[in-house]
């Protein structure tokens, strides 16, 4: 019957999808432009652990890989995956070109 | 009356410009606003961190960075930090 098939949605009616849009600079966007870079995580205790963001959330928790922490500029330690509690983070910030 | 202006939306004119961040603790950035969110978490380019110690000031030289809102105290348009002279 006719009324069991509906006609195909006219693809005109839609809008097309957005283009591929150039970050707009809001933490979201670039936290999505940051996911798989090098990053340097500073603590609110000053300490840094560089390293590959792995993935991440809205609370700032944070998954790295390769990562070296750095007290005062000397390597302290390294861990090959290290998950940070987002309370603790003062700032994120691309070590390589985004 | 005059037209008012919120809080956020003085933040908001200040996108694509300098910006002056001093934190809760003895820390202040400089940079070029890209953008916020509600949290005033904030996204700065071209930043200079400033850590303000017994010994003195020391300064780090970041990329593009994202600054926990958490700690933000206070926030100054177009300055270049403390270590301009107005």
């Amino acid at each position: 019957m006719d009324e069991s098939t509906p006609p195909p949605p006219d693809i005109d009616a839609y809008p097309p999808p957005p283009p591929p849009s150039a970050p707009t600079g809001t933490p979201t966007d670039f936290l999505k432009g940051v996911v798989g870079k090098k990053v340097i995580v500073r603590l609110t205790s000053g300490v840094d652990y560089r390293g590959v963001l792995s993935c991440l959330d809205g609370y700032m928790n944070i998954a790295l890989e390769q990562t070296e922490e750095h007290v005062n500029g000397v390597v302290t330690n390294r861990y090959g995956d290290a998950f940070i509690r987002g309370n603790n983070v003062l700032y994120i910030s691309a070590a390589e070109p985004l | 009356m005059a037209s008012q202006i919120l809080p956020l939306e003085l933040i908001d004119r200040c996108i694509g410009s300098r910006i002056w961040v001093i934190m809760k603790s003895d820390r202040e950035f400089t940079g070029t606003l890209l953008g916020f969110d509600d949290f005033v978490n904030m996204v700065l380019e071209d930043v200079t961190e400033y850590e303000t110690t017994p010994q003195g000031r020391k300064k780090t030289r970041l990329a593009q960075t994202l600054l926990n809102g958490n700690n933000i105290c206070m926030l100054i348009p177009g300055s270049e930090g403390p270590e301009s002279d107005s």
